[in-house]
Protein backbone atom coordinates (compact mmCIF):
# COMPACT_ATOMS: atom_id res chain seq x y z
CA UNK A 1 0.00 0.00 0.00
CA UNK A 2 1.00 3.44 -0.52
CA UNK A 3 1.48 5.72 2.43
CA UNK A 4 0.10 9.13 1.02
CA UNK A 5 2.20 11.88 2.65
CA UNK A 6 0.64 15.46 2.62
CA UNK A 7 2.41 18.74 2.79
CA UNK A 8 0.91 20.57 6.07
CA UNK A 9 -0.19 24.14 4.65
CA UNK A 10 1.61 27.03 5.82
CA UNK A 11 -0.33 29.19 8.52
CA UNK A 12 -1.19 32.68 7.99
CA UNK A 13 2.10 33.60 11.02
CA UNK A 14 4.00 31.48 8.58
CA UNK A 15 2.69 33.68 5.64
CA UNK A 16 2.73 36.85 6.80
CA UNK A 17 6.34 36.75 8.66
CA UNK A 18 7.96 34.17 5.66
CA UNK A 19 9.15 31.43 8.37
CA UNK A 20 9.12 29.12 5.42
CA UNK A 21 12.17 31.56 4.17
CA UNK A 22 13.48 32.02 7.67
CA UNK A 23 14.19 28.37 8.31
CA UNK A 24 15.78 27.63 4.85
CA UNK A 25 17.57 31.10 5.46
CA UNK A 26 18.89 30.35 8.89
CA UNK A 27 20.27 26.74 7.46
CA UNK A 28 21.77 28.07 4.60
CA UNK A 29 23.78 30.75 6.59
CA UNK A 30 24.96 27.82 9.30
CA UNK A 31 26.38 25.98 6.22
CA UNK A 32 27.66 29.26 4.52
CA UNK A 33 30.39 29.68 7.97
CA UNK A 34 30.87 26.01 8.20
CA UNK A 35 34.60 24.48 6.30
CA UNK A 36 34.22 23.43 2.87
CA UNK A 37 34.45 19.85 2.46
CA UNK A 38 35.92 20.04 -1.30
CA UNK A 39 39.13 17.90 -2.52
CA UNK A 40 40.90 20.57 -4.93
CA UNK A 41 41.27 17.80 -7.71
CA UNK A 42 44.24 18.29 -9.52
CA UNK A 43 46.21 19.39 -6.77
CA UNK A 44 45.02 16.88 -3.84
CA UNK A 45 44.04 13.19 -4.98
CA UNK A 46 41.80 10.69 -2.88
CA UNK A 47 43.50 7.66 -2.98
CA UNK A 48 40.54 4.87 -4.27
CA UNK A 49 40.06 1.92 -2.08
CA UNK A 50 42.07 -1.08 -3.10
CA UNK A 51 39.50 -3.32 -5.20
CA UNK A 52 38.80 -0.22 -7.50
CA UNK A 53 38.83 -0.85 -11.04
CA UNK A 54 41.19 1.11 -12.89
CA UNK A 55 44.01 0.35 -15.20
CA UNK A 56 45.45 -3.25 -15.86
CA UNK A 57 48.32 -4.02 -13.97
CA UNK A 58 50.60 -7.68 -14.23
CA UNK A 59 51.59 -8.61 -10.70
CA UNK A 60 55.42 -9.56 -10.63
CA UNK A 61 56.86 -12.82 -9.43
CA UNK A 62 58.14 -12.15 -5.88
CA UNK A 63 57.23 -15.20 -3.72
CA UNK A 64 54.05 -14.67 -3.06
CA UNK A 65 52.28 -16.44 -5.62
CA UNK A 66 49.16 -18.14 -5.39
CA UNK A 67 50.19 -21.84 -4.43
CA UNK A 68 49.71 -24.57 -5.70
CA UNK A 69 48.28 -22.68 -8.65
CA UNK A 70 51.19 -21.01 -10.14
CA UNK A 71 53.66 -24.09 -9.81
CA UNK A 72 50.97 -26.26 -10.85
CA UNK A 73 50.59 -23.90 -14.08
CA UNK A 74 53.90 -23.68 -13.90
CA UNK A 75 54.93 -27.39 -14.60
CA UNK A 76 52.02 -27.37 -17.52
CA UNK A 77 53.43 -24.71 -19.74
CA UNK A 78 57.01 -25.36 -18.37
CA UNK A 79 56.95 -21.93 -17.85
CA UNK A 80 60.51 -19.75 -17.55
CA UNK A 81 60.14 -17.63 -14.19
CA UNK A 82 62.21 -14.72 -13.37
CA UNK A 83 62.13 -12.77 -10.51
CA UNK A 84 60.51 -9.11 -10.98
CA UNK A 85 59.00 -10.47 -14.17
CA UNK A 86 55.49 -10.92 -14.89
CA UNK A 87 54.03 -13.63 -13.77
CA UNK A 88 52.05 -14.46 -16.70
CA UNK A 89 52.07 -18.40 -17.57
CA UNK A 90 50.03 -17.38 -21.02
CA UNK A 91 46.89 -19.72 -20.86
CA UNK A 92 44.98 -17.27 -22.08
CA UNK A 93 41.70 -17.76 -20.28
CA UNK A 94 41.53 -13.89 -19.69
CA UNK A 95 40.98 -13.41 -23.25
CA UNK A 96 38.47 -16.34 -23.11
CA UNK A 97 37.09 -14.74 -20.26
CA UNK A 98 37.13 -11.30 -21.84
CA UNK A 99 33.71 -9.76 -23.71
CA UNK A 100 35.36 -7.73 -26.17
CA UNK A 101 38.26 -10.87 -26.85
CA UNK A 102 39.80 -8.98 -29.52
CA UNK A 103 41.40 -6.32 -27.00
CA UNK A 104 44.10 -9.01 -26.21
CA UNK A 105 47.18 -9.37 -28.08
CA UNK A 106 48.33 -12.66 -25.88
CA UNK A 107 51.89 -14.40 -27.40
CA UNK A 108 54.64 -16.54 -26.09
CA UNK A 109 57.84 -17.63 -27.53
CA UNK A 110 59.96 -20.02 -26.90
CA UNK A 111 63.57 -19.97 -25.58
CA UNK A 112 66.22 -21.92 -26.60
CA UNK A 113 66.63 -24.41 -23.31
CA UNK A 114 63.06 -25.22 -24.05
CA UNK A 115 60.93 -22.88 -21.67
CA UNK A 116 58.62 -20.79 -22.42
CA UNK A 117 57.82 -17.50 -21.36
CA UNK A 118 55.49 -14.48 -22.49
CA UNK A 119 56.38 -12.30 -25.10
CA UNK A 120 53.90 -10.07 -26.08
CA UNK A 121 50.66 -8.72 -23.65
CA UNK A 122 48.96 -5.75 -25.22
CA UNK A 123 45.42 -4.80 -24.12
CA UNK A 124 43.74 -1.98 -26.45
CA UNK A 125 41.65 -0.20 -23.27
CA UNK A 126 39.31 2.01 -26.16
CA UNK A 127 37.45 -1.29 -26.35
CA UNK A 128 37.75 -2.37 -22.84
CA UNK A 129 34.71 -1.88 -20.38
CA UNK A 130 36.60 -2.60 -16.75
CA UNK A 131 34.27 -5.27 -16.36
CA UNK A 132 37.15 -7.39 -14.24
CA UNK A 133 36.14 -10.58 -15.54
CA UNK A 134 39.86 -11.23 -16.84
CA UNK A 135 40.91 -10.40 -13.40
CA UNK A 136 38.81 -13.36 -12.10
CA UNK A 137 39.45 -15.69 -14.99
CA UNK A 138 43.50 -15.44 -14.34
CA UNK A 139 44.39 -18.58 -12.26
CA UNK A 140 48.04 -17.13 -10.95
CA UNK A 141 46.77 -14.05 -9.36
CA UNK A 142 49.19 -12.17 -12.30
CA UNK A 143 46.16 -9.77 -14.09
CA UNK A 144 44.38 -7.11 -11.61
CA UNK A 145 43.31 -3.61 -11.74
CA UNK A 146 44.97 -0.73 -10.17
CA UNK A 147 43.69 2.85 -8.30
CA UNK A 148 45.23 4.44 -11.42
CA UNK A 149 42.11 6.30 -13.09
CA UNK A 150 43.69 9.03 -14.72
CA UNK A 151 43.92 7.69 -17.85
CA UNK A 152 43.49 10.28 -20.59
CA UNK A 153 45.90 9.87 -23.25
CA UNK A 154 46.67 12.23 -26.31
CA UNK A 155 47.20 9.79 -28.94
CA UNK A 156 44.99 6.00 -29.62
CA UNK A 157 48.51 4.45 -28.84
CA UNK A 158 48.46 5.59 -25.14
CA UNK A 159 45.49 3.86 -24.71
CA UNK A 160 47.15 0.50 -25.50
CA UNK A 161 48.51 -0.91 -22.66
CA UNK A 162 52.08 -3.27 -23.48
CA UNK A 163 53.96 -5.86 -21.34
CA UNK A 164 56.68 -3.00 -19.90
CA UNK A 165 53.99 -1.13 -18.92
CA UNK A 166 51.95 -3.72 -17.43
CA UNK A 167 54.76 -4.91 -15.07
CA UNK A 168 55.94 -1.34 -14.32
CA UNK A 169 52.25 -0.91 -12.79
CA UNK A 170 52.23 -4.17 -11.48
CA UNK A 171 55.42 -3.36 -9.62
CA UNK A 172 54.31 -0.23 -8.48
CA UNK A 173 51.48 -1.77 -6.76
CA UNK A 174 53.19 -4.14 -5.34
CA UNK A 175 55.36 -1.65 -3.74
CA UNK A 176 52.67 0.29 -2.43
CA UNK A 177 49.39 -1.62 -1.81
CA UNK A 178 50.30 -5.04 -1.72
CA UNK A 179 50.07 -5.11 2.28
CA UNK A 180 46.60 -3.43 2.58
CA UNK A 181 43.23 -5.82 3.38
CA UNK A 182 41.39 -5.97 0.23
CA UNK A 183 38.01 -4.69 1.86
CA UNK A 184 37.97 -1.50 3.99
CA UNK A 185 34.96 -1.59 6.05
CA UNK A 186 33.48 1.64 8.14
CA UNK A 187 35.56 0.94 11.44
CA UNK A 188 39.01 0.38 9.58
CA UNK A 189 41.59 2.00 10.84
CA UNK A 190 42.98 2.24 6.61
CA UNK A 191 39.65 3.41 5.72
CA UNK A 192 41.17 6.73 8.33
CA UNK A 193 44.36 6.25 5.91
CA UNK A 194 42.83 6.73 2.72
CA UNK A 195 40.41 9.77 3.07
CA UNK A 196 42.76 11.69 5.49
CA UNK A 197 42.44 14.20 3.15
CA UNK A 198 39.22 15.52 4.78
CA UNK A 199 40.30 14.83 8.25
CA UNK A 200 36.98 12.98 8.99
CA UNK A 201 35.79 12.22 12.31
CA UNK A 202 34.67 8.84 12.06
CA UNK A 203 33.50 7.27 15.40
CA UNK A 204 35.60 5.16 17.10
CA UNK A 205 35.21 1.51 17.41
CA UNK A 206 34.67 0.01 20.20
CA UNK A 207 36.49 -3.57 20.51
CA UNK B 1 31.21 80.75 -18.90
CA UNK B 2 34.05 79.38 -16.71
CA UNK B 3 31.03 78.44 -14.23
CA UNK B 4 30.29 75.97 -17.28
CA UNK B 5 33.31 74.44 -18.03
CA UNK B 6 33.82 74.15 -14.33
CA UNK B 7 30.49 72.15 -14.40
CA UNK B 8 31.35 69.97 -17.45
CA UNK B 9 34.61 69.28 -16.00
CA UNK B 10 32.88 67.97 -13.00
CA UNK B 11 30.02 66.23 -14.97
CA UNK B 12 32.86 64.32 -17.35
CA UNK B 13 34.51 62.93 -13.71
CA UNK B 14 31.21 62.06 -12.36
CA UNK B 15 30.40 59.86 -15.06
CA UNK B 16 33.78 58.47 -15.98
CA UNK B 17 33.60 57.54 -11.86
CA UNK B 18 30.45 56.10 -11.71
CA UNK B 19 30.65 54.00 -14.80
CA UNK B 20 34.02 52.84 -13.88
CA UNK B 21 32.33 51.94 -10.29
CA UNK B 22 29.36 49.97 -11.55
CA UNK B 23 30.78 48.08 -14.44
CA UNK B 24 34.37 47.25 -12.68
CA UNK B 25 31.95 46.36 -9.47
CA UNK B 26 29.76 44.18 -11.35
CA UNK B 27 32.56 42.69 -12.77
CA UNK B 28 33.55 41.36 -9.52
CA UNK B 29 30.61 40.60 -7.92
CA UNK B 30 30.84 37.78 -10.40
CA UNK B 31 33.26 36.60 -8.21
CA UNK B 32 31.13 37.55 -5.18
CA UNK B 33 28.11 35.62 -6.03
CA UNK B 34 30.27 32.34 -6.74
CA UNK B 35 32.23 32.64 -3.64
CA UNK B 36 28.49 32.95 -1.62
CA UNK B 37 26.87 30.64 -3.62
CA UNK B 38 30.06 28.03 -3.34
CA UNK B 39 30.13 28.47 0.71
CA UNK B 40 26.35 27.60 1.00
CA UNK B 41 26.77 24.98 -0.75
CA UNK B 42 29.68 24.37 1.60
CA UNK B 43 32.74 24.52 -1.80
CA UNK B 44 35.38 27.16 -1.77
CA UNK B 45 34.65 28.66 -5.40
CA UNK B 46 36.84 29.64 -7.43
CA UNK B 47 40.39 29.44 -5.84
CA UNK B 48 43.23 29.06 -8.43
CA UNK B 49 43.32 32.73 -10.44
CA UNK B 50 44.53 34.14 -7.97
CA UNK B 51 44.74 34.86 -4.16
CA UNK B 52 41.29 32.79 -3.61
CA UNK B 53 40.39 33.17 -6.92
CA UNK B 54 40.88 37.05 -6.90
CA UNK B 55 41.95 37.30 -10.71
CA UNK B 56 38.94 35.08 -12.15
CA UNK B 57 36.83 37.84 -13.41
CA UNK B 58 39.61 38.80 -15.47
CA UNK B 59 40.31 35.68 -16.31
CA UNK B 60 36.96 34.96 -17.34
CA UNK B 61 36.77 38.04 -18.96
CA UNK B 62 39.75 37.20 -21.54
CA UNK B 63 38.26 33.79 -21.91
CA UNK B 64 34.88 35.75 -22.75
CA UNK B 65 36.50 38.78 -25.20
CA UNK B 66 38.56 35.55 -27.17
CA UNK B 67 35.64 33.54 -28.09
CA UNK B 68 34.03 33.02 -31.57
CA UNK B 69 31.07 35.40 -32.06
CA UNK B 70 28.25 33.08 -32.92
CA UNK B 71 24.98 34.08 -34.71
CA UNK B 72 22.19 31.59 -35.07
CA UNK B 73 20.60 30.95 -38.98
CA UNK B 74 17.76 32.94 -39.58
CA UNK B 75 17.78 35.05 -36.45
CA UNK B 76 17.58 39.26 -36.95
CA UNK B 77 21.03 40.34 -36.63
CA UNK B 78 19.78 44.31 -36.29
CA UNK B 79 17.33 43.08 -33.20
CA UNK B 80 20.13 40.71 -31.77
CA UNK B 81 22.27 43.71 -31.29
CA UNK B 82 20.35 46.18 -30.28
CA UNK B 83 19.10 44.15 -27.93
CA UNK B 84 22.48 43.96 -25.92
CA UNK B 85 22.73 47.66 -25.79
CA UNK B 86 19.13 48.16 -24.65
CA UNK B 87 19.89 45.46 -22.02
CA UNK B 88 23.27 47.39 -20.90
CA UNK B 89 22.15 51.42 -21.11
CA UNK B 90 19.08 51.44 -19.10
CA UNK B 91 20.12 49.73 -16.46
CA UNK B 92 23.92 51.55 -16.04
CA UNK B 93 21.90 55.32 -16.66
CA UNK B 94 19.83 54.26 -13.39
CA UNK B 95 23.08 54.70 -11.17
CA UNK B 96 22.96 58.79 -12.78
CA UNK B 97 20.14 59.47 -9.99
CA UNK B 98 21.53 56.99 -7.22
CA UNK B 99 22.75 59.85 -4.72
CA UNK B 100 26.25 58.28 -3.12
CA UNK B 101 26.66 60.53 -0.28
CA UNK B 102 25.95 64.49 0.90
CA UNK B 103 27.34 67.55 -0.78
CA UNK B 104 30.81 68.07 -0.06
CA UNK B 105 32.71 71.10 -0.88
CA UNK B 106 36.52 70.49 -3.41
CA UNK B 107 38.80 73.12 -4.17
CA UNK B 108 36.34 75.73 -3.46
CA UNK B 109 33.70 73.86 -5.78
CA UNK B 110 29.88 72.53 -4.17
CA UNK B 111 29.41 68.90 -5.52
CA UNK B 112 26.67 66.47 -4.73
CA UNK B 113 28.07 63.36 -5.46
CA UNK B 114 25.26 62.42 -7.68
CA UNK B 115 24.95 62.60 -11.56
CA UNK B 116 21.92 64.55 -12.12
CA UNK B 117 19.39 65.77 -9.34
CA UNK B 118 16.51 65.53 -11.48
CA UNK B 119 13.53 66.16 -9.25
CA UNK B 120 11.63 63.42 -10.88
CA UNK B 121 14.74 61.14 -10.08
CA UNK B 122 12.42 58.10 -9.24
CA UNK B 123 10.06 58.36 -12.08
CA UNK B 124 13.07 58.26 -14.28
CA UNK B 125 14.63 55.00 -12.75
CA UNK B 126 11.02 53.20 -13.03
CA UNK B 127 11.04 54.39 -16.87
CA UNK B 128 14.79 52.74 -17.12
CA UNK B 129 13.58 49.55 -15.45
CA UNK B 130 10.56 48.48 -17.55
CA UNK B 131 12.99 49.33 -20.70
CA UNK B 132 14.55 46.16 -19.37
CA UNK B 133 11.64 44.02 -20.77
CA UNK B 134 12.34 44.98 -23.97
CA UNK B 135 16.12 44.06 -24.06
CA UNK B 136 15.05 40.46 -23.27
CA UNK B 137 12.10 39.97 -25.56
CA UNK B 138 14.11 41.03 -28.26
CA UNK B 139 16.89 39.07 -27.65
CA UNK B 140 14.60 36.13 -27.00
CA UNK B 141 12.87 37.43 -30.80
CA UNK B 142 16.00 38.03 -32.82
CA UNK B 143 17.44 34.61 -31.50
CA UNK B 144 15.14 32.08 -33.54
CA UNK B 145 15.31 29.74 -30.66
CA UNK B 146 12.23 28.42 -29.13
CA UNK B 147 14.11 28.14 -25.92
CA UNK B 148 14.67 31.81 -25.49
CA UNK B 149 11.49 32.67 -26.91
CA UNK B 150 9.86 30.71 -23.98
CA UNK B 151 12.16 32.32 -21.45
CA UNK B 152 11.88 35.90 -22.67
CA UNK B 153 7.77 35.93 -22.82
CA UNK B 154 8.03 34.30 -19.17
CA UNK B 155 10.55 37.09 -18.58
CA UNK B 156 7.92 39.99 -19.85
CA UNK B 157 4.77 38.59 -17.91
CA UNK B 158 6.65 38.74 -15.06
CA UNK B 159 8.24 42.40 -15.60
CA UNK B 160 4.77 43.42 -16.73
CA UNK B 161 2.75 42.50 -14.06
CA UNK B 162 5.73 43.83 -11.01
CA UNK B 163 6.39 47.17 -12.46
CA UNK B 164 3.22 47.62 -11.21
CA UNK B 165 3.53 46.45 -8.24
CA UNK B 166 7.04 48.39 -7.87
CA UNK B 167 5.55 51.75 -8.89
CA UNK B 168 3.08 51.54 -6.30
CA UNK B 169 4.73 50.32 -3.57
CA UNK B 170 7.32 52.79 -4.07
CA UNK B 171 4.41 55.46 -3.60
CA UNK B 172 4.10 55.18 0.12
CA UNK B 173 7.79 57.01 0.92
CA UNK B 174 7.12 59.40 -2.16
CA UNK B 175 4.61 60.90 0.03
CA UNK B 176 5.90 60.36 3.09
CA UNK B 177 9.05 62.49 1.84
CA UNK B 178 6.43 64.70 -0.60
CA UNK B 179 9.00 64.85 -3.33
CA UNK B 180 10.16 62.49 -6.45
CA UNK B 181 14.20 63.73 -6.23
CA UNK B 182 16.46 60.89 -4.76
CA UNK B 183 18.65 63.55 -3.21
CA UNK B 184 15.45 65.18 -1.47
CA UNK B 185 14.19 61.91 -0.43
CA UNK B 186 17.39 60.75 1.44
CA UNK B 187 17.46 64.46 3.07
CA UNK B 188 13.61 64.12 4.03
CA UNK B 189 14.58 61.25 6.14
CA UNK B 190 17.47 62.45 8.12
CA UNK B 191 15.74 66.17 8.57
CA UNK B 192 12.49 63.93 9.77
CA UNK B 193 15.17 61.33 11.73
CA UNK B 194 12.99 58.28 10.29
CA UNK B 195 13.87 55.89 7.64
CA UNK B 196 10.99 55.07 5.69
CA UNK B 197 11.32 51.20 6.53
CA UNK B 198 10.34 51.89 10.35
CA UNK B 199 6.77 53.37 8.59
CA UNK B 200 6.66 51.15 5.25
CA UNK B 201 7.76 47.93 6.18
CA UNK B 202 4.81 46.24 4.04
CA UNK B 203 6.11 48.56 1.10
CA UNK B 204 9.63 47.71 1.93
CA UNK B 205 8.68 43.52 1.55
CA UNK B 206 7.10 43.61 -2.01
CA UNK B 207 9.83 46.21 -3.02
CA UNK B 208 12.32 43.60 -2.46
CA UNK B 209 9.86 40.92 -3.97
CA UNK B 210 10.16 42.84 -6.80
CA UNK B 211 13.19 43.40 -7.21
CA UNK B 212 13.94 39.94 -7.41
CA UNK B 213 11.44 39.45 -10.13
CA UNK B 214 12.91 42.30 -11.95
CA UNK B 215 16.31 40.82 -12.13
CA UNK B 216 15.38 37.61 -12.70
CA UNK B 217 16.39 36.36 -9.51
CA UNK B 218 15.37 33.16 -7.44
CA UNK B 219 12.65 32.56 -6.77
CA UNK B 220 11.39 33.93 -9.75
CA UNK B 221 14.16 33.16 -11.95
CA UNK B 222 11.52 31.40 -14.46
CA UNK B 223 13.16 33.04 -17.62
CA UNK B 224 16.85 31.30 -16.78
CA UNK B 225 16.03 27.99 -15.26
CA UNK B 226 18.83 26.23 -16.25
CA UNK B 227 16.56 23.02 -15.91
CA UNK B 228 14.06 23.71 -18.10
CA UNK B 229 15.17 26.57 -20.28
CA UNK B 230 19.14 26.17 -20.40
CA UNK B 231 19.34 29.92 -19.38
CA UNK B 232 16.56 31.26 -21.35
CA UNK B 233 16.95 34.16 -23.72
CA UNK B 234 20.92 34.13 -23.60
CA UNK B 235 21.18 30.36 -24.80
CA UNK B 236 21.75 31.76 -28.50
CA UNK B 237 24.39 34.28 -27.44
CA UNK B 238 27.97 33.86 -27.55
CA UNK B 239 31.38 34.99 -26.09
CA UNK B 240 31.56 38.45 -24.23
CA UNK B 241 27.48 39.13 -25.82
CA UNK B 242 26.71 36.25 -23.69
CA UNK B 243 28.95 37.62 -20.17
CA UNK B 244 27.07 40.94 -20.68
CA UNK B 245 23.24 39.56 -20.55
CA UNK B 246 23.69 38.17 -16.83
CA UNK B 247 26.12 40.86 -15.74
CA UNK B 248 23.19 43.28 -16.62
CA UNK B 249 20.76 41.28 -15.06
CA UNK B 250 21.82 39.94 -12.02
CA UNK B 251 24.69 42.45 -10.99
CA UNK B 252 23.98 46.20 -12.22
CA UNK B 253 20.40 45.92 -11.80
CA UNK B 254 20.26 44.38 -8.62
CA UNK B 255 23.15 46.67 -7.25
CA UNK B 256 20.79 49.96 -8.70
CA UNK B 257 17.47 48.67 -7.48
CA UNK B 258 19.32 47.50 -4.31
CA UNK B 259 20.74 51.37 -4.29
CA UNK B 260 17.24 52.90 -4.47
CA UNK B 261 15.95 50.49 -1.89
CA UNK B 262 18.58 52.05 0.03
CA UNK B 263 17.79 55.43 -0.77
CA UNK B 264 13.80 54.79 -0.32
CA UNK B 265 13.57 53.03 2.92
CA UNK B 266 17.09 52.74 4.84
CA UNK B 267 17.65 56.26 4.96
CA UNK B 268 20.58 56.53 2.15
CA UNK B 269 23.70 57.59 3.58
CA UNK B 270 22.88 58.84 6.97
CA UNK B 271 23.93 56.02 9.68
CA UNK B 272 21.93 54.11 12.18
CA UNK B 273 18.36 55.14 12.82
CA UNK B 274 16.30 54.95 16.16
CA UNK B 275 12.62 55.86 14.89
CA UNK B 276 12.02 59.67 16.00
CA UNK B 277 14.99 60.09 18.25
CA UNK B 278 17.84 60.46 15.71
CA UNK B 279 21.05 58.87 14.25
CA UNK B 280 23.88 56.67 16.23
CA UNK B 281 26.75 56.69 14.09
CA UNK B 282 29.35 53.68 14.95
CA UNK B 283 31.57 54.81 12.11
CA UNK B 284 32.10 58.14 13.41
CA UNK B 285 35.66 57.99 12.86
CA UNK B 286 35.70 58.36 9.50
CA UNK B 287 35.09 61.99 9.09
CA UNK B 288 33.57 62.89 6.24
CA UNK B 289 33.98 60.07 4.14
CA UNK B 290 31.51 58.17 7.22
CA UNK B 291 28.27 58.91 4.72
CA UNK B 292 30.16 57.17 1.92
CA UNK B 293 30.95 54.18 3.79
CA UNK B 294 27.29 53.56 4.83
CA UNK B 295 25.84 53.73 1.78
CA UNK B 296 27.73 51.22 -0.02
CA UNK B 297 27.73 49.12 3.33
CA UNK B 298 23.87 49.21 3.14
CA UNK B 299 24.10 48.56 -0.49
CA UNK B 300 26.18 45.96 0.01
CA UNK B 301 24.74 43.98 2.26
CA UNK B 302 21.15 44.32 0.89
CA UNK B 303 22.83 42.56 -2.34
CA UNK B 304 24.71 40.16 -0.17
CA UNK B 305 20.64 39.44 1.15
CA UNK B 306 19.66 39.11 -2.24
CA UNK B 307 22.38 36.48 -3.29
CA UNK B 308 21.47 34.80 0.39
CA UNK B 309 18.22 34.15 -1.02
CA UNK B 310 18.92 33.48 -4.47
CA UNK B 311 20.99 30.31 -3.48
CA UNK B 312 18.11 29.42 -0.79
CA UNK B 313 14.65 29.21 -1.85
CA UNK B 314 13.41 27.19 -5.12
CA UNK B 315 11.63 28.59 -7.67
CA UNK B 316 8.37 29.66 -8.15
CA UNK B 317 5.84 28.54 -11.24
CA UNK B 318 5.03 31.28 -13.93
CA UNK B 319 1.29 31.59 -12.54
CA UNK B 320 2.11 31.20 -9.16
CA UNK B 321 4.35 34.38 -9.81
CA UNK B 322 1.86 36.89 -11.96
CA UNK B 323 -0.46 35.23 -9.60
CA UNK B 324 1.29 36.61 -6.59
CA UNK B 325 2.08 40.15 -8.04
CA UNK B 326 -1.75 40.86 -9.00
CA UNK B 327 -3.54 39.13 -6.32
CA UNK B 328 -1.29 39.75 -3.08
CA UNK B 329 1.10 41.89 -3.89
CA UNK B 330 -0.74 44.91 -5.58
CA UNK B 331 -3.77 44.62 -3.18
CA UNK B 332 -1.27 44.72 -0.38
CA UNK B 333 0.54 48.09 -2.22
CA UNK B 334 -3.17 49.86 -2.28
CA UNK B 335 -3.59 49.22 1.70
CA UNK B 336 -0.35 50.81 1.96
CA UNK B 337 -1.10 53.43 -0.12
CA UNK B 338 -4.41 54.69 1.90
CA UNK B 339 -2.75 54.18 5.23
CA UNK B 340 0.39 56.28 4.60
CA UNK B 341 -2.04 58.57 2.32
CA UNK B 342 -3.73 59.00 5.88
CA UNK B 343 -1.00 58.27 8.26
CA UNK B 344 1.48 61.42 6.97
CA UNK B 345 -0.43 64.44 7.27
CA UNK B 346 -1.44 63.24 10.74
CA UNK B 347 2.27 63.23 11.50
CA UNK B 348 3.69 66.33 9.72
CA UNK B 349 0.74 68.45 9.48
Amino acid sequence: MVKKVFEKPLSWIERIFFLDFVRGLSITIRQAFRRTITTHYPYEKLTPPKRFRGFFGHKVVDGNEPQPAFEEWVERFKIQVEPGKSRCVVCMLCKRACPVPQLFEIEGEKLPDGRRRVSLFNMNMMLCTFCGFCVDACPVDCLFQSDIHETAGYTRKDSVLDLQTLERIGRDWQRRREEEPDRIWIDDYQRQRLWYENNPHLPEVKR
Amino acid sequence: MEGLIVWLIITLVKILVILGIVLGVGAYLTLVERKVAAHIQRRPGPMVVGWHGLLQPLADGIKLLTKEDLFPRYGNRFLYNLALVMALVPATLVFAVVPFGPEFKVFGVEVKPILTDVNVGLLLVFALGSMAVFAIALAGWASNSKYALIGSMRKAGIVVSYEVVITFAVMGPIILAGTLSTYEIVQKQIEQELWYIWLQPLAFVVYMFALLAETGRVPFDVQEAEAELVTGFTVEYGGMKFGLFPLVEWYIEVLSLSAIAVVLFLGGWSPINIPFLGFVDPLFFLGPLSPFVWFILKVSLLFLFVLWLHWTLPRYRIDQITETAWKVMLPLTFVNLVLTAVIAPVLWG
